[in-house]
Formats: C-alpha cells, sequence, structure tokens
C-alpha cells in the first residue's frame, strides 16, 4: 500500500483506500482499478492523493528498507537507555519493513475492514 | 537554570536576551492583530465583523481558511468561511495563525526542512491530543506549528552566532539544541518562549514554546507541554530533524507519565500520523509552489 500523489497516479493502479470528496463523501470505492477518465475525474475535483495497492512508485532518492531502517537507528543513537523510546524505535522500524511488502496478487482484494 | 552560569557568560546571556528583545528584524504584527484584539475585548463584535475585518486582507484570509483546512486541525468539514473558521477555531487560534503566516513566511524560503519539522510537529500534535481527548487541541497542533519559533529569532538576530551553531552540528554530530547552549548559554525554546510572551501570546502557546524540551517547567499548561515535548520527539523518530540536527531528543519521564501512553497506543498513533502527513505534504508543497510561482500545477485547483 502506498499514497501517492494524483499527478503519480497511472491506469491500472487499485485504488487501497476509498477516495473521499473535501466534504467527506466517497468519491471512488477502494478496489477500484484506475481508468484515464477517473483520474481526470479526481483531478478535477481537488483530490490531491489517493492510496493504491502494492508500492508502485519509487520515490526519487528512495533508500534501500536496510539503509532506512538503519537511519532510524542513527536518530535514536543517543536515547538508547530510554526504554520508550526504544519501543518507539522498533515501532517505526517494523512499520517501515510493513510498508515495502508487496500484497501477493492473489490476496483478497475485497471490502476488508 | 539547574548549574550556575559564570559572571561572563551571565552578561552574555543577558545581552543576547537584550538583543533578542528588541527583535528588530523579525516580522513585525500586523497591525490586524491589534484590532483584532480590540474587537474580541468589545462584547458587542460580532464574529461576523471580525471576518470582515480580516478579509480585507485578501492574502491573509486566503492562507488562514487554509491552514484552518488543513490536516493540523483535521476538521471533518471543509471550514468555507472566516465566520466558521473564527467559531470553530477560537480567537486565539485565529490570532496565532495569522502570525504563523507571518513568521513561516521566512521560515518557508529560508528553511525548509525546519518548516516541514513544524508542520510535521503539529500534525503529531493534533493526533496526540485527540488521543488523549484534551479539551483545546486546536491550540495544541498551534503550539506544534510554532514550537520552534526561537530558532527562526536566533537566526534573524543573530545571524553570524547562528552560522557557527550550524557549523558545530555538523562538525561535533550533536543537536541545535545542545549547540545553543554552548555557544550561547541559552536556547531557541527560552527564546521562543520570550518572544511568544512579548506579543502577548495565550499561556497554552507560551508554555509549551518554553518548555518543549524541558515540560517539567512548565506550571500551568505541563499537558500540552508535555504533548508538544514527545510530538518532537516523534516527527524526528521519523525522519523529520533540522538539517544536519537529525537526533531524536531525549523524553523526560516526568512527561511520559503525564502522558500515560501505553506502548500499544503507539501503532494507532503512528498510523494516523502517517496518514495525515501525506496532506501535509501536499499542503507544505503547494504554499512552496505558490511562492516560487513558476511551475504551478494543477490548474483546477485554486
Ligand atoms: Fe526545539
Ligand atoms: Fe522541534
Amino acid at each position: 500500500m502506498q499514497q501517492i500523489s494524483i499527478a503519480q497516479a497511472t491506469e491500472g493502479m487499485i485504488l487501497a483506500k476509498d477516495v473521499m470528496t473535501t466534504d467527506n463523501r466517497v468519491l471512488c470505492g477502494k478496489a477500484t482499478a484506475l481508468s484515464a477518465s477517473i483520474i481526470e475525474r479526481f483531478k478535477r475535483m481537488d483530490i490531491t492523493h489517493v492510496t493504491v495497492e502494492d508500492y508502485p512508485v519509487a520515490e526519487k532518492g528512495a533508500k534501500s528498507l536496510k539503509d532506512e531502517l538503519l537511519a532510524v537507528e542513527e536518530r535514536f543513537g543517543s536515547v538508547r537507555h530510554i526504554k520508550p523510546l526504544m519501543h518507539l524505535k522498533k515501532r517505526i522500524q517494523k512499520r517501515l519493513a510493513a510498508a515495502r511488502q508487496t500484497t501477493p496478487p492473489s490476496s483478497d482484494r475485497g471490502e476488508a475492514t | 537554570m539547574s548549574q550556575p552560569l559564570s559572571p561572563e557568560r551571565e552578561q552574555r546571556r543577558a545581552a543576547i536576551r537584550e538583543a533578542l528583545r528588541e527583535v528588530k528584524n523579525l516580522p513585525t504584527l500586523p497591525g490586524i492583530i491589534s484590532k483584532l484584539t480590540k474587537m474580541v475585548d468589545d462584547p458587542d463584535i460580532t464574529t461576523d465583523q471580525m471576518g470582515k475585518l480580516i478579509s480585507k486582507d485578501h492574502i491573509l484570509a486566503a492562507k488562514l481558511l487554509k491552514l484552518a483546512n488543513s490536516a493540523f486541525y483535521g476538521f471533518p468539514q471543509r471550514i468555507s468561511s472566516l465566520s466558521s473558521a473564527i467559531i470553530l477555531l477560537g480567537f486565539n487560534v485565529i490570532k496565532i495563525l495569522i502570525i504563523s503566516a507571518s513568521i513561516f513566511e521566512l521560515m518557508e524560503d529560508q528553511d525548509v526542512e525546519l518548516w516541514e519539522h513544524s508542520l510535521g510537529c503539529a500534525v503529531v500534535c493534533s493526533v496526540l491530543a485527540k488521543h488523549l481527548e484534551i479539551s483545546d487541541p486546536e491550540e495544541v497542533s498551534t503550539a506544534g506549528l510554532i514550537h520552534d519559533l526561537g530558532k527562526v529569532a536566533i537566526k534573524m538576530e543573530l545571524p553570524k552566532e547562528s552560522e557557527t551553531i550550524t557549523a558545530l552540528v555538523g562538525s561535533r554530530g550533536i543537536s541545535r539544541f545542545t549547540a545553543e547552549h554552548e555557544l550561547l548559554g541559552l536556547d531557541h525554546a527560552e527564546v521562543g518562549g520570550w518572544l511568544a510572551k512579548s506579543w502577548n501570546l495565550p499561556v497554552k502557546l507560551v508554555e509549551p514554546i518554553a518548555w518543549h524540551h524541558n515540560p517539567a517547567g512548565a506550571s500551568s499548561e505541563p499537558m500540552a507541554a508535555a504533548i508538544v515535548h514527545f510530538a518532537d520527539i516523534i516527527i524526528r523518530g521519523l525522519g523529520y530533524g533540522h538539517g544536519r540536527d537529525i537526533w531524536v531528543p531525549t523524553l523526560q519521564s516526568k512527561a511520559w507519565e503525564l502522558l500515560r501512553l501505553r506502548p500499544t497506543d503507539l501503532d494507532k498513533i503512528l498510523e494516523n500520523v502517517e496518514e495525515k502527513l501525506w496532506d501535509v505534504k501536499g499542503f507544505s508543497l503547494e504554499i512552496k509552489m505558490e511562492a516560487g510561482g513558476v511551475g504551478s500545477t494543477s490548474p483546477g485547483r485554486g
């Protein structure tokens, strides 16, 4: 799952979350495959970001997961003696790792949760 | 305050304090603030009339509405008019938004990293405030937005010292906070606190700014100070530092006890923060493009 700007959206990407209008109505439900006309419509409706399945857009200058985890380690370098912060560090690293995991294509794309 | 300073240092500190107190180079508060302050003391003035005064300044009005609709306040509905912004956010927040709009004008082009750190901190504050169900989440978010105000003041008033601080941070791998103490004998939290006080900001903003690195010092708003303190930690943990000062600051145990967060709460908080940070990235980018003028995108946006 990845949140991308509307400029990065391309045909065929699958929505991982509902797209809401600015006044909080569902504009397009999750699991929808994006088409050129849907993307156009989002732009017209002032939608700036969408969340899509997998991790389709490589960010410019993006680090490898290993480097990202090391960078977190470094940032927390001077607070290793503080327990709650070590827990915070672990959670941040866990989430980074989870975000990089791509969903297997066979997985259920229905309306879970 | 803990260790006594030598007389020379104490003198130097007083001189710096004096220089900063004048804040010659900082933006003076827009005249509109004093007008609004007078209005708010007048019981006969309606929010409508206040809205009218603000809307005379088109740029200001547009910025206000943009901030009001941004992720750090997280109102479920779109705020489309100034009068509803005043009702929803309250006068103190409106006042501070006007101030932050003028401060951020400086920050945006001078220090994009500090600007993103500040926006991010505001987001974390709003998530924490909602999670803890405190009564005035908007004010805490606003405090997060301007918690490092003192850094801007130091940069504007003492540009040479500020450069030395940046160099120290780079060469010794220390935090700006530590470098400020070594060089100036004081830090940006203290400076930000003076400034906020001199602008007559409410204590709910002054204390979290002044004590965000030492929340135990906050006497009337310990919770707000603890939230900004921890928000600063989280946003730094997520990689929104300030230049080569990438460090996660220490957590004060007293503040941690006050927040009463369980380890399991952290996941939920991080999830909410990540989601909202995206909106902020968009917001920050939009502002940059508006400022830059060139290459403004999506003609549909207005
Ligand atoms: Fe700070
Ligand atoms: Fe900070």
